[in-house]
């Protein structure tokens, strides 16, 4: 049952990393995610689930080169692992069952409702 | 405006914060966003934003864990500093038990001076009032009497209660001497018994054990008992309402049983008897006779020095009219020639060690004795300090390559320090083991040396566990500072090139060298000087023979058979002389009386003195002898009013043409009555208080006192002697034990305190010696390893092994007199302190102080030319064989 665990915000960050692909680091998930969804994200929030996600096994990071432009600091780029893939299929597969179970009228109803 | 970064400050409190897994690139993102935020909001925003940041991130996942991974580190460096230190030990284990034992015996030193000094401070502190509690002093002088007693007046107490709200409780205690009690067919002699107030147990914490504390010294004929005596007794401490057989004809109800009395109480007696039974308690009396020990309870607000101030207000009221009554004279007049009648207060914990008035309950201890002692154990902890930072310091040039290792893997010289200083410790923690093992052992010795009764179990109690591991600490720091700084500061350049090892002389050294001898040498002269100064006391003419005297106890119940007694006992062969009295040089019997040289007892000229009464054989029994005048006589009947006077007191009355003189006392309170006495002779002065005083006046007269008679015997077979003596006794009076002393031991008793005190001044000065000399021992060892090679050369070519030695044992030989030069005016100066204290005392002799540094010398040359000598006649091939 448990055996892909993955948050609302984690999905978000881990589909947003899929997405930059080569180009994963935090300020340009960041970027991304707010773009995309308009909604503000926390430098905090952020890391978190990255750090998260990385202790999970479904992203590994990889040093970047430092730049002048960060003073010095490195990037460091994100990658999803085979069994970050395994979880996000997970999770969308997961939803689409529930969808397909939802019978029609009670979506109709909530429509109209 | 090119960017500068956000704000470091910023920067510092997320990087404290932040794992530092994260905080690289974490920060990376943080500038970057930051200068986005310049450009599109200004610095301002920017900032603000980004500390909204840092609030954000600090949470769980992105802060540093509470342990942190440093920790790993230093938990491998102290592990390294122990297994370097045990390895370290290993390689010299010489020098290392040089250390530790030396240590062990200066901590085993300490503590039983710990054990002491506390019990000494711990006097009467078990008293739960004791900060509330003050015993009454009197200070009386008339004329050129001066006295200072630690007693008043028997209505002192009831009057102070009833005057003054801000007293509590009173309570007052006082000697009743011994009862012979009657145990089965046996009549058993108990010592220590006390009158005591009803009011006792409402100001002294004397846990009561059966019976009520409120009535149990209401009524006459009482008695209370500790646990042990209740035990000797009875058997059991189950006694409440029996009731004890007293001298023949009395009985007395035990209506309590009591707690022993702990050690450090200023009073121990056994038993107490209620005050009721004392006809004389309930007198009247201030000026004529202070005989009780008075206590005041204050209430906790009130104020001890006021209330002093009242109360001789209080005394001046009462003293005044009877001033009058005796020696018709107003209070006013009294003190306007100078003379006074004073009270005081002494705070109860401060009695055993701040009070050494007359009428004590019981001896008291000496803050000199206190401060004396402790002085010497900080003085055996330092020579053993010394010791250790001596044997690390001169080593050093083992430990410099070790050092310098350390430093170029980076090792700060605060680690360093620390390492040494870690060192150090443990060396004290394993001497401290030791030492409670060793003090463990000691402590039966310790107690007959010391009169006290130390368990085993108060070294475990927490406090002094406490103490002890404060000693380590204290100790360990102490020294291993001195060679962590030196060590911690090598250059690892210099000590990694390859240096030749070899130890400058330092100067810090010699002069630790020096001052452990100084110590040594003032206390050699105080052993020395301490006991001649007990040998004087034992072998000086005291005015009388106390060698062959016997002296029988008991005498009061033989009653009207003395007479018989004292026939039978002369006839004895070897029995030279017997008198009957209690009044003895040695013993306590006392009686103070005050003459007058008019009839109407004007206060100019009076006398306070001793008064004795003693019989025809007193004198010659004693081996006193008669200066001027004549000895009492059986057959002069006029004898009944005559007196001999001591020499002190002749000189107090004015010298010469005292024979025939009249003397004159009141012969009751009222003055109404006086006696007149007249001098017959005068006796050579002879001590009959401790030789810390001068001879004071002492009058003679002709009386009977028959609690103690006293034997000369002719020097022989004193144990065949004593049975026939013994023997006589049983055949008059079957029924009462025979209880006996020897006055030249009754003699020695009264300077115990100074023999404890030589005794204990002995072991301290031989063990400080001890350990200055290990420390020497092993300077000495280390030297001469340094030098083997120096010392093979000199032998191949052509130096004397007296050469060698010599050489090599200059160097602390030239310490150790320098060390003497220094000790010998302190020890002085000291020695003098100390001799001040007796008045009859030896002068300082010069030769003193070179025979106490000669003593040190010989020690130190024994100790060093052990090893010069070892050095200087091994075989040169050996030393130089190897390069």
């Amino acid at each position: 049952m448990k055996k892909y665990q993955l948050g609302e915000f984690e999905e978000i960050v881990i589909l947003t990393i899929a997405i930059l692909y080569k180009e994963a680091y935090g300020v340009a998930i960041k970027n991304e995610i707010e773009g995309r969804l308009s909604r503000k994200v926390s430098m905090g929030a952020m890391h978190t689930a990255l750090v998260r996600l990385e202790t999970k096994g479904y992203i590994i990071s990889v040093d970047g080169e430092a730049t002048e432009e960060r003073m010095g600091r490195p990037r460091k780029y994100y990658q999803i692992t085979a069994l970050g893939k395994r979880a996000m299929e997970h999770a969308k597969e997961t939803r689409d069952e529930l969808w397909g179970a939802i019978p029609k009228i009670a979506l109709k109803l909530k429509i109209t409702g | 405006m090119p960017y500068t970064g956000p704000p470091r400050a910023m920067l510092r409190l997320f990087r404290w914060y932040c794992h530092p897994r994260l905080a690289d690139h974490i920060e990376g993102d943080l500038i970057e966003v930051h200068r986005e935020w310049i450009s599109k909001h200004g610095q301002g925003m920017a900032n603000f934003r980004l500390a909204v940041e840092l609030i954000l991130l600090f949470r769980p996942g992105i802060i540093r864990p509470w342990q942190s991974p440093q920790f790993i580190n230093t938990y491998s460096m102290y592990k390294s500093f122990i297994i370097v230190a045990w390895r370290n030990f290993q390689k010299s284990k010489g020098y290392s038990s040089i250390n530790i034992f030396g240590l062990a015996i200066a901590l085993t030193a300490c503590m039983l001076i710990v054990l002491y000094v506390r019990h000494e401070l711990s006097f009467d502190r078990f008293n739960e009032k004791a900060d509330r509690i003050y015993r009454v002093n009197n200070e009386i002088k008339f004329g050129d009497n001066h006295i200072d007693v630690a007693a008043a007046g028997a209505s002192f107490a009831s009057t102070a209660k009833a005057e003054f709200p801000q007293i509590e409780a009173v309570t007052r205690i006082r000697w009743a001497g011994s009862l012979l009690v009657n145990v089965g067919d046996e009549r058993v002699r108990q010592q220590n018994v006390g009158f005591a107030d009803s009011t006792l147990f409402d100001v002294f914490t004397l846990s009561i054990v059966a019976g009520n504390a409120k009535t149990a010294l209401n009524e006459p004929n009482t008695i209370v008992l500790t646990e042990s005596i209740a035990r000797k007794f009875f058997g059991t401490t189950d006694v409440l309402g029996k009731t004890l057989n007293i001298d023949d004809n009395k009985t007395r109800k035990v209506t309590a049983v009591i707690k022993d009395i702990p050690s450090n109480s200023h009073f121990r007696f056994e038993c107490f008897i209620p005050l009721v039974d004392d006809d004389r308690a309930n007198e009247d009396l201030w000026a004529g006779a202070q005989n009780y020990a008075t206590y005041l309870l204050l209430r906790p607000d009130a104020d001890p020095y006021a209330l002093a101030v009242e109360l001789n207000k209080m005394m001046d009221r009462h003293v005044g009219p009877e001033l009058k009554m005796i020696i018709n004279k107003t209070i006013e007049e009294f003190r306007g020639q100078g003379d006074f009648f004073l009270a005081s207060l002494t705070a109860l914990p401060d009695i055993h060690l701040h009070s050494n008035r007359l009428g004590e309950l019981y001896g008291t201890g000496k803050i000199e004795y206190v401060y004396m002692f402790s002085a010497i154990a900080v003085f055996i902890l330092i020579i053993a300090v010394i010791n250790f930072m001596n044997l690390a310091t001169a080593r050093s040039a083992k430990r410099a390559r070790e050092v310098g290792v350390r430093k170029v893997l980076g090792s700060v010289k605060s680690s360093l320090i620390q390492q040494f200083i870690l060192e150090s410790v443990l060396t004290c923690a394993l001497a401290m083991i030791i030492a409670l093992a060793l003090t463990a052992i000691m402590l039966p010795q310790f107690n007959i040396l010391t009169g006290k009764s130390f368990e085993v179990d108060v070294l475990y109690s927490p406090s002094m566990i406490a103490s002890f591991a404060a000693l380590v600490l204290v100790v360990g720091l102490l020294s291993g500072s001195y060679p962590a700084f030196y060590l911690s500061a090598f250059q690892p350049v210099a000590v990694l090139k390859g240096g030749s090892g070899s130890v400058r002389r330092s100067m810090m050294r010699n002069t630790l060298v020096v001052f452990q001898f100084v110590a040594s040498v003032t206390l050699i002269a105080g052993t020395i000087v301490i006991y001649r100064q007990m040998d004087y006391i034992r072998k000086r003419d005291l005015g009388f023979d106390r060698e062959q005297i016997l002296i029988i106890n008991n005498g009061r119940q033989v009653g009207n058979r003395i007479e018989p007694l004292k026939n039978s006992l002369l006839s004895v062969t070897g029995v030279r002389n017997v008198t009957v009295s209690g009044f003895l040089p040695v013993s306590y019997q006392r009686s103070n009386n005050t003459l007058f040289q008019s009839p109407t007892l004007d206060i100019t000229g009076a006398m306070s003195v001793q008064e004795w009464r003693v019989d025809d054989q007193y004198l010659k029994t004693m081996g006193m002898h008669i200066a001027e005048g004549r000895d009492f006589s059986k057959e002069i009947a006029s004898d009944s009013s005559a007196v001999i006077l001591n020499e002190s007191a002749a000189r107090f009355l004015g010298g010469s043409g005292m024979i025939g003189k009249k003397l004159y006392t009141p012969n009751d309170a009222t003055g109404k009555s006086v006696r007149e006495l007249t001098v017959v002779g005068i006796v050579k002065d002879f001590n009959f208080s401790t030789l810390r005083q001068q001879v004071a006046p002492l009058t003679l007269v002709y009386g009977k006192d028959q609690s103690s008679i006293v034997l000369k015997l002719d020097a022989g077979d004193i144990t065949a002697l004593m049975s026939s003596v013994e023997a006589k006794w049983k055949s008059i009076v079957p029924e009462l034990p025979f209880e006996y002393s020897f006055m030249d031991a009754d003699y020695d008793r009264q300077y115990e305190g100074e023999r404890q005190a030589g005794t204990l001044f002995t072991v301290f000065a031989a063990l400080s010696i001890i350990i200055s000399c290990m420390g020497l021992f092993g300077l000495a060892t280390f030297m001469a390893e340094q030098r083997t090679k120096e010392i093979g050369i000199r032998k191949v070519l052509g130096a004397s092994v007296y050469g060698i030695t010599s050489l090599l044992s200059r160097d602390f030989l030239r310490l150790v007199v320098l060390a003497v030069a220094i000790a010998t005016p302190l020890a002085w100066y000291l020695i003098a302190k100390w001799l001040e204290g007796f008045a009859y005392r030896i002068d300082v002799s010069w030769w003193v102080f070179p025979v106490a540094g000669f003593i040190a010398l010989m020690i130190a040359c024994a100790t060093v030319s052990y090893q010069s000598i070892r050095a200087a006649i091994a075989n040169p091939v050996n030393s130089l064989r190897t390069e």
